[in-house]
């Protein structure tokens, strides 16, 4: 089955990374996938948005005008993307920058990304409890398949990143199963 | 058979154009192509071979004119205005007959546009890439697999014509990520070094000049020899995708990143009944005159010109080989504003509840 996802928020909020990590995660599981990046000219700060499009057949179209899931790390994306959200779909929102998300016919799950984050060592490492809240709630990809990936991404960092990511992913994963 | 690898479409065409044999790169930072001299800045001295970032785009072009006619596989890539920029080489190396490759990864225009993806290059790659009245056979891949596979061989018809090779693909196939199987790799030896190039390489003797200027009797002469090769071309040269045509009452004509969006449509619709097909031209130039002309009008009531541009810049080319037997409808977006299944889907819709009235 085909699945669309939408990452959105600003720039430096890992947003194109969990896009590329989940869609290259799905390819090692034997899937099909696509990544598109959409952003401004700025490095950080201005609109970062990807579509992420993942089949067990070869993708024909990259370009969906309606997501499965959609992923929101601020208001700003809150406000320019709910409308492209399919009816049934997901909506996962971090609730420490989107108030009062909310859209009808949807499966909200709204999550304070960035303090979870912070507890865990890192605000850097939002974008994995993001990760791992999308995998708990909808099993698009396996536990075990982005692990490997998050070594592999990890694996030359410095002592403690990839820890530190293992550890945002089950906290994220725990969130999402009970969402 | 090689690994699956995950790339951007531009990281695709630079490694691929490495395992061509490419040795050369010569170019100009500029969104939405930046990936591919990022990667060979990197890639190409692992391989002995040179990556230059020029001080401008017209020094780029002339340095990738030394390099090929010293017989090298050369390359460059900008995006619209960086092409335009290019056009007094690329005209250059047309009058020189050296080949190489060219690599325009489109965006918004006209002038500086937008940094964002459109096909909006189509008239500049097809009929005028530079002054003078010369053609470059030009390859409009769908996907980051067929960049990597056509980038391959663009050296083989470069070298075979003597003349330079377009790749013209939008920003959107340039930065998407998906699978690439990637070709192996070729070596090149210094006895593959074309005959005519001015190398003195492996002891090769002195082979005479490489010139863009000629008396006029020998230019009419290879004005004319250039004619004859854009006609063989036409003849033995033309790559196209014919999808679902056999029945098809409604033919959606449209390449690189506007095909895939129009497939998929054909695949909705073909669901719900419609005849419908996708003809899609891999070769800008030649353009597959000969399907179009030859499809059967007393079946096909309407071809449908689908490109990210507004205008439509590839409509005279459909029209002229319909000669008015059915008529033809366009739908795009523009600007940097990218296609989407939805909008796709209900242009077409509507054309085909509208019939032959909404011209």
């Amino acid at each position: 089955m085909k699945q669309s996802f939408v990452f959105s928020g600003s720039g430096g909020q890992g947003i194109m990374s969990a896009g590329i990590t989940l869609a290259a995660t799905a390819i090692e599981m034997g899937k099909h996938a696509t990544y598109l990046p959409e952003y401004g000219p700025e490095q950080r700060g201005g609109s970062a948005k990807c579509t992420v499009v993942i089949s067990e057949e070869p993708i024909v179209s990259p370009l969906p005008k309606y997501c499965d899931n959609l992923i929101v790390m601020n208001e700003q994306a809150y406000a320019k993307f709910a409308e492209d959200l399919k009816e049934g779909g997901v909506l996962l929102a971090n609730s420490c920058r989107v108030k009062d998300a909310a859209i009808e016919n949807a499966r909200v799950i709204s999550a304070p990304v960035d303090d979870l984050a912070l507890e865990l060592g890192s605000a850097k490492i939002a974008n994995t409890v993001l990760m791992g809240i999308l995998i708990g709630a909808t099993g698009i990809v396996s536990r075990e398949a982005f692990t490997d990936a998050l070594e592999k991404k990890f694996r030359d960092k410095k002592p403690g990143v990839l820890e530190m990511n293992m550890a945002a992913l089950d906290k994220g994963i725990e969130i999402g199963r009970k969402a | 058979m090689g690994d699956i690898k995950f790339m951007k479409g531009n990281e695709a065409i630079a490694e691929a154009a490495v395992r061509a044999g490419c040795r050369f790169f010569a170019g100009y930072p500029i969104t939405p192509q930046n990936e591919i001299p990022e990667y060979l800045s990197w890639r190409l001295p692992e391989v002995g071979g040179a990556y230059v970032q020029g001080e401008s785009e017209i020094a780029s072009i002339n340095m990738v004119y030394g390099a090929a006619a010293m017989g090298a596989r050369a390359m460059t890539s900008s995006s619209g205005p960086g092409i335009s920029l290019k056009a007094e080489g690329i005209s250059y190396l047309a009058a020189a007959m050296l080949p190489a490759l060219i690599v325009n990864i489109s965006r918004g225009g006209p002038g500086l546009g937008s940094i964002q993806p459109a096909q909006s290059d189509y008239l500049q790659a097809t009929k005028a890439l530079g002054h003078g009245g010369f053609h470059a056979m030009v390859f409009a891949p769908n996907s980051a697999q067929e960049a990597a596979d056509l980038v391959y061989t663009a050296w083989d018809y470069a070298e075979r014509d003597r003349n330079p090779v377009l790749l013209l693909m939008d920003g959107c196939l340039g930065n998407i990520m998906e699978e690439v199987q990637l070709p192996p790799m070729r070596e090149m030896k210094d006895e593959d070094l074309p005959e005519w190039s001015l190398t003195r390489r492996n002891g090769r003797d002195y082979q005479g000049n490489i010139t863009p200027i000629y008396t006029e009797p020998i230019l009419e002469g290879i004005n004319t020899m250039a004619g004859e090769m854009y006609k063989a071309w036409e003849e033995d040269d033309v790559k196209v995708e014919e999808f679902m045509l056999d029945d098809a009452e409604y033919v959606i004509v449209a390449y690189g990143i506007a095909s895939r969006v129009a497939k998929e449509a054909v695949l909705r619709l073909r669901a719900e009944g419609h005849k419908i097909g996708l003809l899609r031209p891999i070769t800008l130039f030649p353009f597959p005159k000969k399907q179009i002309r030859d499809l059967d009008y007393n079946r096909v009531k309407g071809i449908i010109d689908i490109e990210m541009t507004i205008p439509a810049q590839m409509r005279e080319d459909i029209e002229l080989q319909v000669k008015d037997r059915c008529p033809v409808y366009e739908y795009g977006r523009s600007g940097g504003c990218l296609l989407d299944d939805e909008g796709v889907y209900e242009a077409i819709g509507e054309i085909l509840a509208g019939g032959e009235n909404n011209g």
